[in-house]
Order: structure tokens, then C-alpha cells, then sequence
């Protein structure tokens, strides 16, 4: 056992206190009467009769030095020595992903976490601090490098489980950057182990030990992980897909429903392990079709499925060429254009489209509109230099999203315009000997390419069509992309030509306005449903809309993880002097201090 | 064991005698005027002879006067039934001298002089409630006995006066004395009320101590109740010692308004008074004895 506060012995002056009021108060020497009742109940307070006598036992003064010395223990806060280790500053990790929402134990896995971060809490001496950090999509700093155990307890208990996947590299980052270097610091992590992809190597290690705790049983679950609509020639259908990942085989009924009418409804079994497509009809005018389970299972989230039905607004897409078979075919990949090609002497400025491609031509004056130019003829605005060999061919900026997946190595340009000295805008790619394409954002999304395409084996690379993909969607970015989005995914919603309002309404019915007329990042997306985006453009309210759904198999499987790999710890550690976690027991020592004071008022009435 | 009372006393209590106020109506012959008919030498009355009377009573002169049998009657002497109550409770266990001890003594004293006018004598001790002293004394050699009885019994407990209102009830109306220091925390009203229903003739003998009648002591100190125990603690003062003297002198006229609205005698003794001075004086100017 071990003493919070020493300083309150102090307090044990009030016992010696106690002993010289004794010494002090009035002796009253007992008289027998025949009948007290005739005596006057009168009474007069007066000083000691006699000062500093030899002090007799009493039941009361025995009762009062003990109630005295109680309370002085009290006020030390002993405390026993619990078995959990504590450093000085621990570190609670707390997953809020929609894992957590299962309910294979009581209550639910993060209740559970809850309660076991309330016992590291309690056991906290008061010198010892701590950091609580939701693990969630984005990690949440609850409470931070805190020694108030009731503030800490309110922080815990007041966090809810999200429907997001949980960060764990980004929360022990965070972590690491609360710790001061040097200090003694110690992680506990309460979570499921369902987490996203951790970092392991030696960049991101840790400089403190991470404690993982894990919370839940059991993996019995039937979730859908995938529900689409494609448009066929004829009709439109959707592809489900669902799956149990338990171990045990599971009967139940699926409803099918289109804008909440039920379409369908159909029985069906899954062995452990089994999963299951199905094809299922979705009426011409549906806007959303959703799908439901009742599997009676611990988990829910995934129980539940939407997806837009309606056809998302095409854009209206000119390309000018003499001829490029590769072109047109990765340009048409995108569902939502409309691609119209014409020969170069067939362009006539006046049409009005979303994007604009010129292959090898350059219109008389440059539309004000975004467009890709691909090897503009000399003499046009957008003409380079003399063309030059290119050899190695390379990405000006690895990390730029125009480059998402677009593997470089094995492309191979003859030659290029010498676009050194061009104003055009950023390079994008690049050689030794001159950028090869250019992008620029202002005053609209345009693309510049120095080299005529056929002159490289760019085309015949996957390269290419993932390359014009990336192009083609951040030039025309979507107004509202109808796919669906993951818990806490951003969406970027960009709002149609002559906007005044941006509204959007989230599944259970409250409505976030962006601000009209520029591209929107919506953040909002907690909640799994559909969501509508209404805009007021000339007075008329357009509607379109996106599902979030969980659609995560790694969630969805539930399974809980016995153990994590976690990024090693740093060698510069600080020093890890751990001390046993304390139990305070000053309350129960209170509380019989005022057992004690109660049984001296019963004597002090009973006349002991 | 010191002997209650002392040998020269009992001898001067022998010209004592209980003295009553109206005849008695005893069980046995003794020496008292009874209100039944009886022998002795005193003339009562004349009555008519009816066949089954002792003929030897009939007077042959009134005969030879008025030709018809008249019986002579007589008054009879008969015993005199003395009950004596004695407050044997906490309160009575106090004082210099002990209000206990001579309540006992007293009611020896008493009771002797009953005993030698071939009196019957009932005793009761009380305090939460009666404890009967055995069966009727009677005769002169039933002193020792009654004496050595009434100094065997303990004293302590409450006083509950209530309790004597049965055994006082069932006495045959004769005399009862009753002593205690009246200082329970019921009233003494029922049982003397309970005396004059039961037709006694009697006395109600206040017992106290002097130091109770007046304290001996001041200052602070922790009043414990003798019979309760109840504790209190206390300042004597002048004027708390005054308010003391007035309740006990409240309680002591409260009694003896009670005694005299049911026909008893009261007396207020002080337990430092002489046995043999209580008894061959203030008992017999009181009228109890003669």
C-alpha cells in the first residue's frame, strides 16, 4: 500500500487536539438522585474546573481519536497496489471504428473497451498523466496529457463508436507526437484489432510500448459487402453481393426495396464461410434501391445496402482528330460521356461542350473552356520548340494525384515539342530534355501534351487509360458522383453552372448547405444511407444523389485480432521506470470514519 | 446482622397501640372494638330471641318484665388487619441516613406495636411492583420473624405506584400505613385512591432524606437518576437549587393534598430524625399510634 498524499498527515494534529479538549473540558463528577426530574435541566458552559487533569478513558474519547485517525487516513488517499503497470504518461488508444459496434459482448466491444480504459483511469496516482485518442477514420485527441481522473472518465464515457474504419498508423502517430522525447510513456490499446494496414518499418516506430487489449469474441456475421447498378442495353439490374463470415451456417430473408417499396423478398442460407452474388431487378423510374438482411447476427452496420439507380447527367465530350483509335477509347471508358469526334475541318467553335480534345489541331482561337491539347502544330498558341529526342521518361512529381496508378517506367516517347520555355502551366510528366505535358488550373482545367501519342508506346501501356481517367475526372470532375463512398469518406460535390445553393440532405434528414458556386469537399458522410445533394439553379431544384455503405470486408469479417503487429519500438526510448497502478480505497476509510462518528453520536445520546 | 430495631425500643413501643378511628372488623378475637357482635363486657344492645340463639344469653329480667325472650348483646373485641407498604425502590436505597433501612425500621416499629396488641399485620414491599411479606402476622411471637423478613428483602428498581391499586384493593378494611419517599415518576393518587375504596384508615408517611431536603452540595456534576440511571449532566446553582426545593416541595404538597382528600394521614419524616422520636412522637401526635 502506498500514500497519495503525505502531506495530509498533517492533519493528525487534531488528535492530539482532541486529547488536550479532553484535558480542558469540565469534569462533572457523577451524583446519584432519587429524582432527577426535580432537578432543573439547566446546564451552564464554563471553563475547565480543572485544567490539564490526568486524562480517564472514555468511550467517547476513544471513539473521537479513532474517527480522527480515520479521516487523517482518508485524506492521505492510501492506496493499494494494483497488478497493471503504469508509466508516467499513459497513452489510451481507443477504437470508435464501426467494428466496435458489435454486439458479441455485453453491450457492445467499445462499452467493453470503455470500461477497461476506466480501469486504467483509476488506477492513475497523481503524478501520473494521460492522453486518450479515438481511434476512428481520422484519429481524435479526447483528452490530452490530463492528471483529472473525473475528466478523463467524461472523456472516455462521452465518445461513440463512428461507422469508419479505424487509422491506427495515424493515431500512434499522433500519440508519438504528444510523448516528449525522453519520456516515460506507455500506449494501451482497446480495440478489436480491425484496423486499417500498419506501418512497420523503422521510419514510423514508436517511442513508447503499445499494450493491445483485445476486446470482442466472436466472428458470426453475414454482411453485404457490395451492391451496383449497371445499365444494360435493355434494362438496368443490380449485383449484390453478400457473405457469411462466420463459421456457422445462417438462415435468413432478404428484403429488396426500390425508393422504399418492397420489390422482392427472398430466403436464403449461407454455410459458414459461403458467399453469395445476386442479380436483382430495378424498376426504369427507381432512384435508389436498397437491400436488407435480418440475420440476427452482433454486428448491423452491414446489414444494410443502397445504391442510386438513376443515371447520372452525361457530360458532352469533343474530340478533334485525325484519326486516334486510342483516344476514343479511353476517353469513352468513363460512363458519363458523351464523346463526340470530328475531323479537324469539320470543327466548328460554336457547340457548347464540357471538354474540349484537340489531337494534333489547334483551333483558330483557343476555347474558354477546359480542354487537352495533344501536340499542337507549330504555329498555334500552344506550339513548343523544335521537337527533340526524349529518353528516359519520368514523373515530375511522384506524388501528384494526376498520376495515381500510372506506371511510367516502360514508356517510351520518340520525340517531343521542347516545352521548356512554354507558360503553359506545371509539368506533370517530364525527361531530361524537356517536359513532355503540361497541366494548368486557371482559368480553367487544361492539359497540354508535347508529343503526338503515336509517336510513343504510351498508348499501348495501361498506363494511358488510367492516365486519361485522372485527367479526364479532375478536368470534369462529377457534379455528384452516384457511386458509393465509405463512413467518413470525403466527397467532393461540384456544383452545376449557375448554382445559388448547395444542400445536402444526410439519411436521417438534416441538411448541411455548402457554399454555392465552387467546388465542395463534404466530410459529413457518418451516417451509412443515401444522401441527396439539392441545388437551386434559375430557381429550379435539380436533385441528385450518393450512398455511403460500409462495404468493408475487413470490418465486416469482425473477427477479433489475439494479437497486432505494431511498429517497432524507438531506441531512443525514454527511460520506462513502470510502477504499479494504485487503487484508491479513501473512500471506503470515509466511509467508515462516518460509521465511527455515527456510533459516537449513539453514545454520546446513550450517555456513554 | 445488626438487629432492626433495638431491645430498649421494643420495650417502650409496648405502651403503644394503634389507635383507629372507627371499629374494625378483624377475623379474629383481639383486643379491639369490632363493628360484629361478640363477648366481652361491654353492652352493644338488645335484640329479639330467635330459636338456634345461645340461650345463655337471654336476659331473665327483661323476661320477667315484658314476658318475651330478649337476648343480651355484646361488643366483640377483635383483631385490628395492619397492612404496611413499604417503598423499597432505587430512590429509597440513598442518603445518610439510608432511606431504605429506615423505612424498614419504621415499619418494624409499627408493625410491633400491632403485633403486641394482638394485631394482624400484613407486610408488602414494593418498587416496580408489590412483593407480598408472606402470610398475616400475628401474635407477639411473630415479630422476630416479621423483622428478619423485612430486613432480608432487597432494594433497588423503579417505582411503579400503579401496581399497588390490586393488592390494596383486596385488604379487609382496616388500616394500612404506607411509607415512601414519594418520589416516583408516577403519581401515589391511585393507590390512595385505591385505600379509601378499600376503606382503610391509615397514614401515608413521607420518608426523606436530609440531604435531599436540602442538597449539600454545589457545582457542576452529572445528575444520574438512582432508579433509571439516566444521566444528565448539571450546574448547581442558587437559583437551580431553588427550583430543586420548590418541586420537591410540590411533590410533598401534592401527596399530602391527595392523603387528606381520601381521609388518610400524612406525615413528612426526615430520615435523620431518631426511630424511637419519629415513633413515640411524631406518630403519636400525628394520631396513629397512642
Amino acid at each position: 500500500m502506498s500514500i497519495l498524499v503525505p502531506a495530509a498527515a498533517f492533519l493528525a494534529l487534531t488528535i492530539p487536539v482532541i486529547i488536550a479538549l479532553y484535558f480542558l473540558r469540565i469534569r462533572r463528577p457523577t451524583r446519584i438522585v432519587p429524582a432527577l426530574n426535580l432537578w432543573p435541566d439547566q446546564i451552564r458552559d464554563r471553563q475547565a474546573n480543572v485544567p490539564w487533569q490526568r486524562l480517564r478513558f472514555g468511550w467517547l474519547l476513544l471513539l473521537q481519536l479513532l474517527a480522527a485517525a480515520v479521516l487523517v487516513a482518508a485524506a492521505a488517499q492510501p492506496a493499494l497496489s494494483a497488478g497493471t503497470s503504469l508509466a508516467r504518461h499513459s497513452v489510451v488508444l481507443l477504437d470508435v471504428s464501426a467494428s466496435m459496434q458489435a454486439k458479441d459482448v455485453q453491450a457492445s466491444r467499445l462499452d467493453e473497451a470503455k470500461k477497461q480504459a476506466g480501469g486504467i483511469i483509476d488506477l492513475l496516482g497523481p503524478q501520473d498523466r494521460m492522453t486518450v485518442i479515438a481511434v476512428g477514420s481520422s484519429p481524435r485527441v479526447l483528452a490530452s496529457v490530463v492528471g483529472d481522473r473525473q475528466a478523463l472518465h467524461r472523456a472516455v464515457s462521452d465518445v461513440s463508436a463512428s461507422n469508419g474504419s479505424a487509422d491506427l498508423s495515424a493515431a500512434l502517430a499522433l500519440a508519438a507526437g504528444l510523448v516528449r522525447p525522453g519520456e516515460d510513456a506507455r500506449a494501451y490499446l482497446f480495440s478489436d484489432g480491425i484496423v486499417g494496414p500498419i506501418r512497420t518499418d523503422s521510419a514510423s516506430s514508436l517511442p513508447f510500448p503499445v499494450e493491445y487489449h483485445p476486446v470482442g469474441v466472436s466472428g458470426e456475421n453475414v454482411g453485404l459487402t457490395s451492391l451496383v447498378v449497371r445499365t444494360g442495353a435493355q434494362s438496368r439490374a443490380a449485383y449484390l453481393h453478400l457473405q457469411n463470415f462466420g463459421q456457422q451456417a445462417r438462415s435468413f430473408s432478404l428484403e429488396w426495396r426500390a425508393d422504399g417499396h418492397l420489390v422482392d423478398v427472398r430466403k436464403l442460407t449461407l454455410a459458414g464461410g459461403q458467399a453469395q452474388d445476386l442479380v436483382l431487378p430495378v424498376p426504369a423510374d427507381a432512384t435508389q434501391v436498397a437491400a436488407h438482411i435480418d440475420a440476427g447476427d452482433f454486428f448491423a452496420l452491414d446489414d444494410t445496402a443502397t445504391a442510386v439507380a438513376k443515371t447520372p447527367r452525361a457530360f458532352r465530350v469533343l474530340l478533334v482528330t485525325p484519326g486516334n483509335v486510342f483516344l476514343e477509347q479511353a476517353i469513352s471508358l468513363r460512363p458519363d460521356v458523351q464523346l463526340d469526334v470530328v475531323a479537324p475541318a469539320a470543327y466548328k467553335s460554336t457547340a457548347p461542350y464540357a471538354m474540349s480534345i484537340f489531337d494534333r489541331f489547334a483551333p483558330p482561337t483557343l476555347p474558354n473552356a477546359p480542354f487537352i491539347a495533344i501536340d499542337p502544330p507549330a504555329g498555334s498558341p500552344l506550339a513548343g520548340g523544335a521537337a527533340i529526342g526524349i529518353g528516359r521518361v519520368r514523373a515530375s512529381d511522384a506524388g501528384d494525384p494526376l498520376l495515381t496508378n500510372v506506371d511510367l517506367q516502360d514508356v517510351h516517347i520518340a520525340r517531343s515539342q521542347d516545352l521548356q520555355s512554354s507558360k503553359f502551366g506545371r509539368a506533370l510528366i517530364t525527361s531530361a530534355q524537356t517536359p513532355l505535358m503540361l497541366v494548368r488550373d486557371e482559368p480553367f482545367r487544361q492539359a497540354l501534351f508535347g508529343f503526338d501519342l503515336h509517336e510513343s508506346d504510351l498508348p499501348l501501356r495501361i498506363a494511358f487509360p488510367i492516365l486519361i481517367q485522372n485527367l479526364s475526372e479532375w478536368i470534369l470532375p462529377p457534379s455528384v458522383p452516384s457511386h458509393s463512398f465509405h463512413p467518413d469518406e470525403p466527397v467532393t460535390i461540384v456544383p452545376e453552372a449557375g448554382a445559388t445553393s448547395v444542400t445536402v440532405v444526410r439519411p436521417d434528414g438534416s441538411r448541411r448547405s455548402l457554399a454555392g458556386g465552387s467546388v465542395a469537399t463534404f466530410g459529413d458522410t457518418g451516417p451509412t444511407g443515401l444522401y441527396t445533394v439539392e441545388q437551386v439553379v434559375s430557381g429550379q431544384v435539380t436533385r441528385s444523389w450518393f450512398t455511403v455503405n460500409l462495404f468493408s470486408e475487413q470490418i465486416s469479417q469482425l473477427k477479433p485480432a489475439d494479437r497486432l503487429t505494431l511498429p517497432p519500438l524507438r531506441s531512443t526510448t525514454g527511460v520506462q521506470s513502470l510502477h504499479r497502478g494504485q487503487l484508491e480505497i479513501w473512500p471506503w476509510i470515509a466511509l467508515a470514519a462516518l460509521g465511527i462518528v455515527v456510533i459516537e453520536w449513539l453514545a454520546f445520546h446513550r450517555g456513554l | 446482622m445488626e438487629p432492626l430495631l433495638d431491645p430498649q425500643l421494643l420495650r417502650r413501643l409496648e405502651a403503644l397501640a394503634l389507635r383507629v378511628r372507627r371499629a374494625v372488623s378483624g377475623k379474629m378475637g383481639g383486643e379491639r372494638r369490632s363493628t360484629a357482635r361478640g363477648r366481652s363486657v361491654e353492652f352493644a344492645d338488645f335484640r329479639s330471641y330467635s330459636p338456634g340463639d345461645d340461650f345463655r344469653l337471654i336476659d331473665w329480667n327483661a323476661y320477667a318484665r315484658l314476658d318475651r325472650f330478649m337476648l343480651r348483646l355484646f361488643v366483640a373485641e377483635q383483631e385490628l388487619p395492619l397492612s404496611i407498604f413499604v417503598d423499597l425502590s432505587g430512590s429509597m436505597d440513598w442518603g445518610r441516613p439510608n432511606k431504605a433501612l429506615t423505612a424498614k425500621r419504621l415499619a418494624g416499629a409499627i408493625a410491633y406495636v400491632a403485633l403486641a396488641a394482638l394485631d394482624r399485620v400484613r407486610l408488602t414491599v414494593f418498587a416496580a411492583g408489590p412483593t407480598s411479606g408472606g402470610a398475616p402476622y400475628r401474635g407477639r411471637r411473630a415479630v422476630a420473624e416479621l423483622l428478619s423478613r423485612l430486613q432480608s428483602f432487597p432494594v433497588g428498581g423503579p417505582t411503579e405506584y400503579s401496581k399497588l391499586v390490586w393488592p390494596i384493593g383486596r385488604q379487609r378494611p382496616g388500616m394500612t400505613v404506607f411509607i415512601s419517599d414519594g418520589l416516583g415518576e408516577t403519581s401515589l393518587d391511585p393507590a390512595m385512591a385505591a385505600l379509601s375504596r378499600a376503606r382503610q384508615e391509615g397514614a401515608v408517611i413521607q420518608l426523606l432524606a436530609p440531604q435531599e431536603i436540602t442538597p449539600d452540595w454545589t457545582g457542576d456534576s452529572r445528575l444520574r437518576d438512582a432508579e433509571t440511571g439516566v444521566e444528565r449532566e448539571f450546574t448547581s446553582t442558587p437559583v437551580t437549587q431553588a427550583a430543586y426545593l420548590n418541586a420537591l416541595a410540590e411533590r410533598t404538597h401534592e401527596i399530602e393534598r391527595a392523603a387528606h382528600r381520601r381521609g388518610l394521614r400524612f406525615v413528612r419524616l426526615s430520615t435523620e430524625q431518631p426511630i424511637d422520636d419519629m415513633v413515640m412522637r411524631t406518630l403519636r401526635r400525628l394520631g396513629l399510634l397512642s
